[in-house]
């Protein structure tokens, strides 16, 4: 599949619409999300971790000590910002508080960049806080396109998106995820994180190879992977992010390692958080694994 | 609407009220029915949200224990859908259901617990002020003194309990067996704010009690110790005043002392 040409039926005006072109976000290293519970250990050592993802909502506070930790991080390190809200595929009304919020911080952190997810919260004015999925539609592309190009205007820069994990799929699905990716960030112009654990779940859950997703995204979009644990139900695949990253997983990395290059990567890790030292072990797995398949830098 | 809008409306629907509409248009998977696959969603959504109410409120949940927090926190998630993109402000309305709430209404401690927590949580990240400092009240002259005003610390906050709510905080916190819970005669009046990182609250006496939330609205020195005078011996008003504030100063509870016009 040619991912680079225009799908069928893209109307001819959606290419004009593609915003200004902006610096791809500069490589990072290997990093891990930042979490309260090594706030101490991270401020008081020095950690081999190269920078730090952070979950925006979780500092879209009035103040106290998550945003004073944050500012410490920021003094040290490089950090992204990484949103669960933005509901970029609802068609809702975008939410100027929370974008102006986002602003807001972004001005603080001064983050590599910004990311958040292919998906929606809500809509009517509820928040279900659940990273939704979309059909893959030719009207859901055009609605996304038109929304990121929005977002990207009000916040001065381009956002990363990032595919979720997704139990189902829809009949009227017109494309495939990969194809709906890449025609997005062909499109408004926003780049991709790539999530090397959620690529692997939902291949699972809908019965597709995992490969053909990794391949069917234009190598020069990607600008991250995430890595992350998940449960398994047997019939399907649960994107917990509560366990070390599993066997097929790491596979699956060294694959989108050769085909995307030198990434920034992180841990992901929300829930059974372990000590420090357990993430630092994958994280040193995340370069090392990097150092062997690639070429040198 | 659109098409792709009234299927956001369904999936919200099939989440939210259990509709089941929006199965026709979601696929089995080779592995899977369509109806067990949603169920993720449906069951993620409740759990999530509980979650955060657990986090929130975490001595309410030990009160309670496990099975009884998490069928109130069902409760509360089925009552008051979340409206704010952040997880953070989802439970802010929890004290005021547990109050109007039955069976929660029969069991007021549960709704002066919550509130203890949620304005504890506030106090974490509000926002940030000076410090006054005792050194600052030097630079007064003496006859200034009736007209200085106060400004609380953006943590700072007032909260009157009508039950032992503050007892079985405080017994929870340390490991303990809470005590029974009780209604009070007098509501126990607590002052919460942050010290540094770290939240906490003390309880004040009636007197003093009035003379902060006079204080916190604006009212000058010299009216709040003629105030303090109707309350307890009139000589001694001025003094306890000066102690009452000696003790805010010192504490950190006050971001700024002027002299007001």
């Amino acid at each position: 599949m040619n991912v680079a040409s225009p799908l069928p039926g893209t109307p001819a005006a959606a290419l004009a619409d593609r915003p200004k072109t902006s610096a791809k976000p500069p490589f990072l290293g290997f990093g891990l999300g930042l979490r309260h519970q090594h706030y101490d250990e991270i401020l008081n050592g020095d950690p081999p971790i190269d920078w730090f993802e952070v979950i925006s909502e979780n500092y879209m506070l009035p103040g106290g000590q998550p945003l004073r930790a944050l500012d410490r991080i920021c003094e040290r390190y490089p950090v992204v910002m990484h949103g669960v809200s933005m509901s970029i595929a609802s068609t809702a009304p975008p939410n100027f508080e929370y974008l102006q919020a986002l602003k807001d911080l972004a001005k603080r952190v001064e983050p590599k960049w910004v990311s958040d997810h292919l998906c929606w919260t809500g809509v009517h004015g509820k928040n279900l806080h659940d990273l939704l999925p979309i059909p893959y539609t030719q009207a859901a592309l055009d609605h996304v396109v038109r929304r990121v190009q929005l977002v990207q205007e009000f916040l001065g820069r381009a956002i990363v998106l990032e595919n979720v994990s997704t139990y189902v799929q829809f009949n009227n699905s017109e494309m495939t995820e990969w194809e709906f990716l890449s025609e997005l960030s062909r499109r408004s112009g926003c780049w991709l994180l790539f999530d090397v654990n959620n690529v692997y779940v939902s291949a699972f859950n809908h019965g597709y190879d995992p490969l053909t997703f990794l391949n069917g995204i234009p190598a020069d979009r990607v600008v991250q992977f995430h890595m992350a644990g998940h449960s398994h139900m047997g019939t399907h695949i649960i994107d917990t992010h509560d366990h070390p990253v599993c066997e097929d997983v790491w596979e699956l990395y060294a694959a989108a390692l050769r085909r995307f290059g030198w990434v920034s990567t992180m841990i992901e890790r929300d829930d059974n958080i372990p000590p420090l030292d357990e993430l630092l072990i994958e994280v040193a797995r995340t370069r090392e694994m990097a150092q062997k398949v690639l070429p040198a830098e | 609407m659109s098409d792709f809008a009234r299927q956001q409306a369904e999936f919200q629907r099939g989440i939210l009220d259990g509709d089941e509409t929006v199965l026709a248009e979601i696929l089995d998977s080779p592995r899977e029915k369509r109806d067990v696959l949603f169920g993720v969603y449906r069951y993620a959504y409740g759990s999530r949200l509980v979650e955060a109410m657990r986090n929130d409120h975490e001595l309410l949940h030990l009160y309670l224990g496990d099975e009884m927090f998490d069928e109130m926190g069902h409760a509360y998630v089925k009552a008051r859908p979340s409206a704010h993109p952040n997880l953070r402000w989802f439970s802010q309305g929890l004290p005021e259901f547990l109050k109007s709430t039955a069976p929660y209404t029969g069991h007021p401690e549960l709704s002066d617990l919550a509130a203890l927590e949620k304005t504890l949580n506030d106090a974490f990240d509000a926002a940030e002020g000076k410090i006054a400092e005792l050194s600052e009240m030097a630079g007064f002259a003496p006859e200034a003194w009736s007209d200085l005003c106060f400004r609380p610390h953006p943590s700072a906050c007032r909260l009157d309990l009508a039950t032992n709510a503050a007892a079985i905080w405080l017994a929870l916190k340390n490991g303990h067996a809470p005590p029974d819970a009780a209604a009070l005669e007098e509501p126990a009046r607590l002052l919460i704010w942050r010290q540094d990182v770290t939240p906490m609250f003390r309880e004040l006496a009636t007197e003093e009690a009035m003379m902060w939330d006079e204080a916190a609205n604006g009212i000058p020195f010299g009216v709040l110790c003629e105030m303090l005078a109707t309350y307890d011996d009139p000589d001694s008003a001025a003094g306890r005043g000066a102690s009452y504030l000696h003790g805010w100063i010192t504490a950190g509870l006050l971001t700024d002392v002027s002299v007001g016009k």
